[in-house]
């Protein structure tokens, strides 16, 4: 057995942690004499909470303890994985997981590099973001409470057809260790807290949605003003009531900062995904150096902005994290690496690799993805030589298909611009774009740039991430 | 692949939560549980990267008492006493939904073809050579074509659902799946094509969609140059183009819950003609083989096919137990029953209701696509899009993008576009000149459910926007 369990939480060894350290190392000490170069040892136990409510009754709250632990191999330059929730059967994982590794290297080509991990120091510790208000200590009241808050913001008019609130919260706690000798422990938490408004009149339906949240517990809620987000919404869904259909065209567009975020975010960040470049699904691959955009923009990927909805302490393979600056004034600097890329690519780890739960193995993910600010005082200097244009705002989200580098994002409502005003609200509002011709149209973005409302990314894996920017202006884009 | 007795061990553990639930007192539960195992692999560049195999599962239980629920999920039965006093606290703070009580034992048929023996068999081994046997047709087919990502997994799956009633529902099913990014890049310019396929049973050793992703890397090159000018035109979409926008708005606006909480742009519209009169839609819950059909729902619930779109006036709807309660009892519909539609998606949150096996057909005779494209004469052929989950299902809007998008005059397909915008109300193209293709095949979808589509030609109300 893995395992040694407590009555005070299941799965716990006597030392807090999930994964016994001697049983462990044991297993990967088999793993090398199985002709293993490197493997790892990772388990997450998550403690998680969601909340439904409509109209201010509650639907469904879900409590919920999952537990999921993924052993990686490397053997002959090539990956084999096993993925569990039955922690005790690790040790007769070791010998057949290894054997799948050798069986994929078997196929590798002459030419072909067998993959190889970039060196990193070996950390033994443990890293807990507390946050001042545990999640697992908010009680289901207080958070229906505060989704109330939103109810109470967005109810209270006849074309308002309901209201739907939504709560999220996890406490996330990882547990790492490898036959480098890398042995860390870390947890952070997260909370999630969403309405929807549903407005309907003549036959006509619409929806908005807004979202507040952040790495931390219940003190990142908190600080929102719920009713004033329940209002907005309100607004908001009682505009798109009697909006238009957005003009189609190649348009000037200003974007605000919660489709700053997302435009950012698809259009350049995943194309910075270095497994993507690897794999020759980038249009970035060979750009590293180059001039791709306009030089007003810089770009960020950053975990350690503490609040952002994709921070993390630490990644997936046990990686510090830090910074990276993905494009500097226009120029394609770095890209987004976890070990295996890094070693590809002659560079040092950056912090990049991120897996779902403890049930997915790390892929390249981002975290808090930014524009840095511009020149411009605010949106109205952005309008003023705007003739015709689309000021579109908030998300409904994105794709991108990285490899022919077009992307697609949707706003949730948008007015007219005309002769540098706002003129008529306008819905249905999605844009798409080239990568590499879209940032070189970017051509005004205003000073004061922030992490807008947090969101989620999927590759096969969804995570949690963090998207902003300032308010940017698009000399020409696909409006549709 | 399944390990011996998995189906009994998941049976002795579920007890183990069933024997919680007495303990407690609550007047009913239900409870679900999984445990699936499999291998899979990753493709990238044109190689195999990664093997991978594992298993997992977990339990969800919902209680019931005075018409109040709760549910909580977990991994370990270690924790089930937790589990259902958790649940237990939730349901004293739910609101009571009269005449919500959990259905009680009724004959349900057996639904075959969902497990296939030889899909057991798969070994890690196996699936490596089915592999290289992927690998080697898309270069057979294309020397400058590559995989560029995607993979191919076979998995089992022991499931159990049980409650207080008397229901006990065991089994197992297996799946095996391929989905391949075929990309080609010449001079410079790339074009790559997403195609994917999944059965209950064996696929064949070289799927269908492997050559369906190389035909439309291949056919998107060399795009004409358009000019930036939208137009409203007769759109054609395949199967793969049209699922995701069929699947993010259609399914969800036949919830017995949208519909009388007037959320469904179908709203008030029973016996109404809201579709081409040639088309209806049914769910077949009971389909032979159906990634998503099976002998009861969610909720124990025998399943049954239903007729929801007849001639393309809307004649159903779909209801789970709780929902049909809950409206009843707030007064928006005077009677409503669970039509076997309550889904679960998995061992982490209660039942919802949804669709299992969807259908689009028609009263006419489909057409081939050569028929359809002269059928159409002018206008676009569009075989995936961008951004289908930004549709807003509450009208049935769209704006999304594809660059999988073919040019066609006079009936002939003349060239492709780099990339497009696609926009348009899906609910009421549906309403106007639709014609169906003569191929009906199986999509995933954005909502619960599968979609099985044909080709499906749109002549009014989409418009195109060259980028």
């Amino acid at each position: 057995m893995v395992m040694a369990a407590n009555q005070n939480d299941g799965h716990r060894t006597t030392v807090g942690r999930y994964l016994d350290q001697d049983k462990v190392r044991t297993a990967l000490d088999a793993a090398r004499s199985f002709g293993a170069s490197y493997a790892e040892v990772r388990v997450v136990a998550l403690t998680e909470s969601s909340v439904a409510m409509r109209d201010g009754v509650l639907e469904k709250a879900i409590p919920g303890q999952e537990l999921g632990m993924t052993l990686r191999v490397l053997a002959d330059g090539a990956w084999g994985v096993h993925s569990t929730t039955d922690l005790a059967s690790l040790p007769d994982q070791i010998e057949s997981t290894t054997r799948l590794a050798k069986a994929v290297a078997k196929r590798r080509s002459a030419g072909e590099r067998p993959k190889a991990l970039a060196e990193v120091p070996i950390i033994q510790d443990e890293t807990h973001w507390r946050s001042k208000l545990d999640v697992r200590h908010t009680e289901l009241d207080q958070k229906m409470e505060l989704m109330n808050d939103i109810y109470r913001g967005a109810s209270g008019h006849d074309d308002i057809v309901s209201v739907r609130t939504g709560w999220s919260d996890e406490h996330i706690h990882t547990e790492l260790m490898t036959t480098e000798g890398m042995d860390r422990v870390w947890s952070f938490q997260r909370s999630l807290i969403h309405g929807m408004v549903t407005a309907r009149k003549d036959g006509e339906v619409v929806s908005y949605r807004t979202r507040h949240g952040g790495q931390g517990g219940l003190e990142v809620i908190q600080q929102a003003d719920l009713v004033q987000l329940g209002e907005e919404a309100q607004r908001a869904a009682l505009r798109l009531l009697n909006a238009e259909r957005a003009p189609s065209g190649k348009l000037p567009l200003i974007a605000d900062k919660d489709l700053t975020g997302v435009y950012i975010h698809e259009a350049l960040g995943h194309p910075c995904e270095a497994d993507l470049v690897a794999a020759g699904d980038s249009c970035l691959d060979g750009k590293l150096g180059q001039k791709i955009g306009n030089e007003l923009v810089t770009v960020v990927d950053d975990p350690t902005i503490m609040g952002g909805y994709g921070a993390y302490p630490v990644d997936d393979e046990g990686v510090n994290t830090r910074e990276k600056v993905l494009i500097k004034n226009g120029v394609l600097t770095e890209y987004l690496n976890h070990r295996e890329t890094a070693h590809h690519f002659g560079v040092d780890p950056n912090g990049g690799a991120r897996a779902q739960d403890g049930l997915h193995h790390p892929l390249v993910r981002m975290s808090n993805t930014m524009i840095h600010g511009g020149t411009h005082t605010d949106i109205d200097e952005l309008m003023e030589d705007v003739q015709y244009g689309v000021y579109a705002c908030g998300t409904r989200g994105g794709q991108v298909d990285t490899g022919r580098g077009s992307f697609q994002f949707a706003a949730q409502e948008a007015w007219l611009i005309e002769n540098g005003e706002l003129t008529r609200p306008l819905k249905d509002v999605s844009v798409s774009g080239l990568t590499l011709e879209i940032l070189k149209n970017v051509d005004g973005l205003t000073r004061d740039a922030s992490l807008a409302s947090p969101g989620f990314c999927g590759k096969g894996q969804t995570v949690p991430v963090g998207d902003g920017g300032p308010v940017m202006r698009i000399s020409e884009a696909l409006v549709g | 692949m399944l390990p011996e007795g998995a189906e009994d061990r998941l049976l002795a553990n579920a007890n183990i939560i069933a024997d919680a639930c007495q303990t407690s007192g609550v007047e009913q539960w239900d409870l679900i549980g999984f445990q699936s195992y499999g291998h899979q692999l990753d493709i990238e560049a044109g190689k195999i990267t990664m093997a991978a195999g594992g298993g997992e599962g977990g339990f969800g239980v919902r209680v019931v008492d005075g018409g109040r629920f709760g549910f909580a999920h977990l991994v370990d039965v270690a924790g089930a006493q937790r589990a259902v006093e958790q649940a237990v606290a939730i349901a004293k703070k739910s609101p009571s939904v009269e005449g919500f009580v959990l259905p009680s034992e009724q004959p349900a048929g057996r639904v075959g073809g969902r497990l296939d023996r030889a899909v057991l068999d798969i070994s890690p081994e196996d699936l490596l050579e089915q592999a290289d046997g992927v690998l080697s047709e898309v270069k057979s087919l294309d020397e400058r074509a590559v995989v560029t990502g995607g993979g191919l997994g076979v998995s089992a799956t022991a499931g159990c659902l049980m409650n207080s009633e008397g229901i006990l529902s065991a089994g197992m099913t297996t799946s095996h799946g391929i989905g391949l990014q075929v990309s080609i890049e010449v001079d410079g310019k790339l074009t790559s094509s997403y195609q994917g396929q999944s059965s209950r049973s064996l696929l064949p050793e070289i799927p269908d969609c492997v050559s369906r992703a190389v035909h439309w890397a291949q056919v998107t090159q060399n795009p004409l140059q358009v000019e930036s000018q939208p137009v409203d035109t007769p759109v054609l979409m395949t199967s793969e183009g049209f699922s995701p926008l069929f699947s993010m708005v259609v399914p969800s606006a036949m919830t017995g819950e949208k519909m009388v909480r007037k959320e469904s742009f179908w709203s008030d519209k029973m016996g109404q003609e809201v579709l081409n009169p040639t088309l209806s839609i049914h769910d077949d819950g009971l389909l032979e083989g159906g990634m998503n059909s099976g002998s009861r729902d969610g909720e124990g619930v025998p399943r049954r096919r239903q007729n929801l779109i007849e001639h393309g006036r809307l004649s159903g709807m779909l209801w789970s137990t709780r929902d049909a309660a809950q409206q009843v009892a707030d007064g928006r519909i005077d009677a409503a029953s669970s039509t076997g539609s309550a889904s679960s998606g998995g061992h982490q949150s209660p039942p919802s209701t949804g669709c299992t096996e969807l259908f689009l057909t028609s009263s006419k005779q489909g057409m081939s696509m050569d028929a359809l494209l002269q059928h159409m004469e002018d206008g676009y052929v569009v075989n995936s899009v961008m951004g289908a989950h930004t549709a807003n299902p509450s009208s049935g809007d769209f704006s999304v993008t594809t660059s999988s998008i073919l040019k066609v005059e006079g009936g002939e397909i003349v060239g492709s576009l780099k990339q497009a915008g696609l926009s348009g109300n899906l609910a009421k193209a549906m309403n106007g000149p639709v014609v169906l293709g003569d191929e009906v095949r199986r999509q995933g979808s954005y909502s619960s459910g599968s979609m099985h589509l044909p080709n499906v030609l749109l002549m009014d109300g989409l418009r195109i926007n060259p980028a």
